[in-house]
């Protein structure tokens, strides 16, 4: 049986705009697969997106998860260390992967 | 994050150059993913939405929204870049600033933007560049939309050209540049700044705070955002804080990275042979989608069925929307409502008919604009490596019983 966990974010954001009351972006509890690496995936993903971006792309090829990984290094200057960077990829390719 | 770690990322930057191996090599377009579950989150000024992600906030409209011309508010797609948001906007004290290149450097106040310029309106349809993603295979990057990340509002502010002409464009002005208040979880990361050449200005670009004669809704870009007529909906910066003019091109990671597609006659290319040239995606090309029925939805036979759904492009103006019942060997014209809406808006089509044979039926849906230009199959649409631009013909499936 895979192994789900439901990752709760306890932080809410308030919003303000037309209405007259403080208003918040809920937090939406997306499944994600526990297993290998998805403390590295939490610890650096988690810091600029949800989790909704990664099951947004659906299942794929181990070299597709790679240049993400290093699409949010390179491009996006996110302090991901090589160890993580590979341990993420390894996590996405093994859970997320479409077996290519 | 530990500092030695950051510097050695710092080293490996700009030395990676990403190969097309990420890709599969065998192309194929098919229809953009389609029915997927509304959340049952509602986001604040919205109802339930399709919601790829909370944060940054990604929500893509349901199908039946497109049976309107006018999209509602509270059913607006909304995508953002950055993880923050800021929190709060006081509207008594909120300004913009316009500065670079000119000769008086200026910011101005929500009230004396609504009180010091002439208040215009334009209806336009605000699309994101990587709408209809899901349709192309091999996955490219980005968000895989289905075709709900677009809408049509009715929008009010005032003129990008006459904020310019207050502060005085200096001689050798070229290029304005502008940022909105989303910033990035790291310092390093990009910001999420555009910028257009004083070409591409005319008095259809606007500076707008309000959207179907209310203010903007905090997710699509309160208290002001940018609006651009005809064109994709990266350049429309939303929470618009800061107008920089300045006579040479800043290199920024969103002008010169994201949102392009190559730069050759068809604007198409192969997974393993990545064209170099790039350009931006600037202007929409033709699109409609079909907004009723739905896939997988049941219809009675004989019964009198009315399909419904919208049509637009950058402005050339749309001549048809045709329908074909028979897999695209032949086509009728579908009842177009009228142009009052003005030509950057969705013109709304209906098409009634009484399906006569049991079983599947495929509804296709294809607008022709005024130079005769039309859409394509899905199957004919050109890959690239972005997934922008898909235009293909709607196919919606439904069961005759």
């Amino acid at each position: 049986m895979k192994k789900i966990i439901l990752i709760a974010l306890i932080a809410l954001t308030p919003l303000f705009a037309q209405v007259k009351e403080n208003i918040e972006v809920p937090y939406v509890s997306y499944e994600i697969k526990m297993g290998k690496g998805f403390d590295q995936v939490n610890g650096n993903c988690l810091m600029c997106h949800s989790f909704g971006y990664i099951l947004n792309q659906g299942p794929q090829s181990r070299a597709f998860w790679k240049e993400k990984v290093h699409k949010m290094i390179n491009a996006f200057k996110a302090p991901i260390s090589d160890e993580d960077a590979k341990t993420v990829e390894d996590y996405l390719a093994t859970y997320y992967g479409n077996g290519k | 994050m530990k500092r030695r770690d950051f510097f050695k990322t710092a080293a490996v930057m700009g030395a990676a150059t990403l190969g097309s191996s990420a890709f599969g090599s065998e192309v194929k377009i098919q229809q953009p993913i389609d029915n997927r579950p509304i959340s049952k989150f509602n986001f604040p000024e919205k109802r339930p939405m399709i919601t790829h992600s909370d944060r940054p906030p990604l929500l893509e409209s349901p199908r039946d929204v497109f049976t309107q011309a006018i999209t509602p508010n509270d059913e607006f797609f909304v995508r953002w870049h950055m993880p923050e948001i800021p929190t709060y906007t006081d509207p008594e004290k909120f300004t913009i600033s316009v500065n670079g290149l000119v000769q008086k450097d200026y910011v101005i106040t929500l009230k004396d933007l609504k009180n010091d310029f002439e208040q215009v309106e334009v209806t336009a349809v605000l699309q994101c560049g990587g709408n209809s993603r899901s349709a192309f295979l091999p996955a490219t990057g980005g968000v895989q939309w289905g075709s709900g990340a677009m809408g049509c509002a009715k929008w009010k502010g005032v003129r990008l050209s006459d904020l310019l002409h207050r502060a005085g464009l200096k001689e050798g002005a070229q290029w304005i540049g502008f940022n909105g208040m989303e910033t990035a979880a790291y310092y390093k990361t990009p910001g999420f700044v555009r910028e257009l050449h004083l070409d591409e200005l005319d008095d259809h670009v606007i500076v707008a705070y309000q959207m179907n004669g209310e203010d903007l809704p905090y997710l699509n870009g309160y208290p002001v955002r940018l609006i651009l007529p005809g064109y994709y909906s990266d350049s429309w910066v939303k929470m618009l804080k800061n107008i920089t003019v300045t006579s040479e091109y800043q290199h920024h990671f969103f002008m010169d990275e994201a949102y392009r597609v190559p730069d050759n006659a068809t604007e198409g290319e192969m997974p393993d042979h990545l064209v170099k040239k790039t350009k931006p995606i600037t202007k929409m090309n033709i699109k409609s989608v079909i907004g009723f029925p739905e896939n997988h939805s049941t219809i009675a036979i004989n019964s009198q069925l009315v399909v419904r759904g919208v049509a637009f492009d950058s402005g050339i103006g749309i001549k048809d929307v045709l329908i074909s019942l028979d897999g695209g060997k032949t086509w009728e014209a579908s009842i177009l409502d009228n142009e009052a809406r003005g030509r950057y808006a969705y013109r709304a089509f209906r098409f009634s008919f009484k399906p006569k044979r049991l079983g599947k039926l495929n509804i296709m849906a294809k607008a022709v604009d005024k130079f005769g230009h039309e859409q394509p199959l899905a199957q004919n649409v050109l890959w690239n490596h972005g997934g922008y631009k898909y235009n293909g013909i709607d196919v919606v499936t439904v069961e005759v019983v």
